[in-house]
């Protein structure tokens, strides 16, 4: 760079970078001042828990637009697995159920991802398919009736799974916080992981520095699925209860958590850790809401303005950017001081 | 590498030949010929197949063929709307299922005051909804599907503070018979007792927005815009305000679905024009236009509506049940969606 950075700019850019944790410390902070009964270990914990099943989804996700791709299918991909993780605990246990379930994850990624990289299909039809296959195949499997388990081992792994060991930390919460820190890691620290980062950044350059473009893809959307369903059988497991709709909302969440948390939809930039603090700064906000006594109807308008503004501030930001894109501010300056003379 | 490999072989081919079309297969000619029409008559064929062995019965009357026309008619209107959107490049209008259910709430509110106020508060909330969408991603580039999402959210959640989980009922709303049966008639009216409206509305509107994106000034940028907006930008169209026309185009034909969605349901309700987006979607897509965009057309879209309802008319008479109807056409879309691209591909028509 010729021009030195100025300090005021790289402190506002740095503060972009870290919008998130921002934004969280504001609504925690304001959430602990003025909601009513919030700050207190009890209520701290539910926020945890609820976090939890779209905190997992989320990982994967996440990687998926990082690739630069799109996952529509994940909302379905909870139900339908956690349907198979309850429907076969009664043949095989929950032993054999749990990884059935996850596999069934992975696989519906796995053909999500070759048609994607192999078929060349773009991943908004392909995912937008399979969210109507796998919705019309819940139904067709289940009759359209939910899935619950009123057996006392059933409702025993119910209630380990919510057992308070900590103060916040649950089991379930345990095994969320590991899979996103071993996954943050993975993406952050090793070249496998950095190279989904170059794949979504340039699929042309990645691809010349001898990295298998198509591999990394599939890999996203493996991942995808099988975070997927880790996130909806553990949250089945727990509630010992799986609807038939049970992961309808999670994808408008999901997505709204990567965006917020400042991974970009053209790929190539995000991280998992901002996604799950934003994960939490959506989930304490609306706990906060309900707390106030407000109803349902004040979250989604609050969700969707928090969205629309983020999505509209970066459009902005990048706006702002393109205008200044090849101006040099040097000669600038001295039309300027030509004009005034 | 790679790349230079392939490219070197190609060129060794004898100079006459075109490389493009050394693959040429047989699915790719039909498609390129008679476009998304063969898959048509391919669904029509399988029927009258059915027909004959037995298995199906009323397939080939007049009255089913209506019947089928009929019940796709409205994914019809916001369909050839939302074609504009992807024809310039943006994927898809998310926003569509909660403008259908605010311009139909707003028209059943305003029906105290008339049928005409209310037509014109609800077409005036749709165009709002699409000058929002037009400044944000025409102007400022928001990316096209998470800004319409954000919209879809921020309007459902002002359709349910204003009107607070109620359903409002035109009947009661209105303060003539006159305006409450006029109103029902946006979706009831049958020409000869047997042609609906919303068929009516279909069919101009195709012959409208076909001619639009076909003949006019308007629809020839939105094409270069749509396959390259660098290139249009700098061969000085108006780029920003052709994406915006785009969205607020769709936005009025979501509005007019609103409208006889409310007609058709005699409620206003904040779920009326649910799964509304990716039904329209789905039909687009099967219909050719491709979501790189500037490539499809009106007449395509229409086909893929034709198509869904076919597929929808001989599973429903061969007592396929409801939800593996959804299965099923999940899986053909993704087919006939990969098939048209691999065609499209083969013959160098498309880079994706």
């Amino acid at each position: 760079m010729l021009n030195k950075p100025n300090s005021k700019k790289s402190l506002l850019v740095a503060i972009d970078r870290n919008r998130i944790f921002i934004l969280f410390t504001i609504v925690f902070l304001f959430m602990a001042l003025f909601a009513p009964r919030f700050f207190n270990v009890f209520n701290l914990t539910t926020i945890m828990r609820t976090s939890a099943m779209n905190a997992t989804v989320a990982i994967g996700f996440t990687v998926i637009l990082i690739i630069g791709q799109l996952d529509l299918s994940i909302g379905t991909i909870i139900t339908f697995t956690a349907i198979i993780g309850l429907g076969l605990k009664e043949y095989i246990g929950f032993g054999g159920s749990i990884p059935v379930a996850i596999i069934a994850g992975g696989l519906i990624g796995l053909i999500n991802g070759l048609l994607v990289a192999k078929a060349k299909i773009n991943s908004f039809i392909v995912t937008l398919g399979m969210m109507t296959a796998l919705q019309g195949a819940i139904y067709t499997f289940t009759g359209g009736n939910s899935v619950s388990l009123s057996t006392p081992d059933a409702f025993a792994v119910s209630d380990w799974l919510a057992l308070m060991i900590f103060p916040l930390v649950t089991p379930r919460v345990i095994i969320t916080l590991v899979l996103i820190a071993a996954s943050a890691i993975f993406m952050k620290r090793t070249r496998i992981g950095r190279n989904f980062y170059m794949v979504g950044g340039n699929r042309q350059t990645a691809w010349l520095a001898g990295i298998d473009t198509d591999k990394y893809t599939i890999a996203a959307f493996i991942m995808s699925g099988v975070t997927a369903g880790i996130g909806g059988v553990l949250f089945a497991m727990e509630s010992a209860a799986a609807t038939l709709n049970m992961g309808n909302s999670s994808l408008m969440y999901v997505i709204s958590a990567a965006i917020i948390g400042g991974t970009a939809m053209s790929g190539g930039k995000g991280g998992i850790f901002k996604t799950f603090v934003a994960i939490l700064m959506l989930d304490v906000l609306y706990n906060g809401i309900i707390l106030f006594g407000l109803g349902n109807e004040v979250k989604i308008f609050i969700a969707g303005i928090i969205l629309a503004s983020v999505v509209l501030y970066e459009a902005y930001v990048s706006y702002k950017h393109e205008k200044v894109i090849g101006q040099r501010p040097e000669l600038m300056k001295e039309l300027e001081v030509q004009n005034q003379a | 590498m790679e790349g230079t490999e392939v490219l070197e072989k190609k060129q060794q081919n004898s100079p006459g030949d075109d490389i493009r079309t050394t693959n040429y297969n047989i699915l790719g000619k039909i498609f390129h010929g008679a476009g998304i029409y063969a898959v048509a008559a391919l669904f029509l064929v399988a029927g009258i197949i059915l027909q004959a062995l037995g298995v199906i019965n009323n397939f080939l009357t007049a009255q089913n063929m209506l019947n089928i026309v009929d019940a796709v008619s409205m994914l019809g209107i916001v369909a050839v709307g939302m074609a504009f959107v992807t024809y310039s490049g943006h994927y898809a209008d998310m926003s569509v299922p909660t403008t259908m259910a605010l311009t139909g709430i707003i028209a059943v509110q305003m029906l105290q005051y008339g049928f005409f106020p209310a037509i014109a508060a609800a077409v005036a909330a749709g165009l709002l909804i699409g000058l929002i969408n037009a400044v944000a991603i025409g102007k400022f580039k928001a990316n096209p599907i998470i800004w319409t999402l954000a919209v879809n959210y921020v309007t459902l959640g002002v359709i349910r503070l204003v009107w607070v989980n109620k359903q409002i009922y035109p009947d009661m709303i209105a303060k003539s018979q006159w305006a409450s049966d006029v109103f029902d008639n946006i979706y009831r009216f049958r020409f000869f007792n047997k042609i609906g409206l919303p068929v009516v509305y279909m069919i101009i509107l195709v012959i409208l927005l076909n001619f639009i994106m076909k003949k006019t000034k308007f629809g020839q940028q939105l094409k270069i815009t749509g396959a390259a907006r660098k290139a249009s930008e700098f061969s000085g169209v108006n780029v920003e305000r052709v994406i915006g026309l785009s969205f607020v185009i769709c936005a009025l034909t979501a509005t007019l679905g609103g409208l006889t969605v409310t007609s058709l349901s005699r409620v206003g309700a904040y779920y009326n024009g649910a799964g509304y987006d990716f039904k329209a979607v789905t039909a687009i897509v099967i219909g050719g236009m491709t979501l790189a965009g500037g490539r499809g057309s009106i007449i395509g879209v229409l086909g893929g509506v034709l198509i869904i309802g076919l597929m929808n008319n001989i599973m429903t008479l061969l007592g396929v049940g409801t939800f593996s109807q959804d299965m099923i056409r999940g899986i053909i879309f993704i087919v006939v969606v990969g098939i048209n691209a691999k065609s499209l591909r083969t013959l160098g028509r498309d880079d994706a």
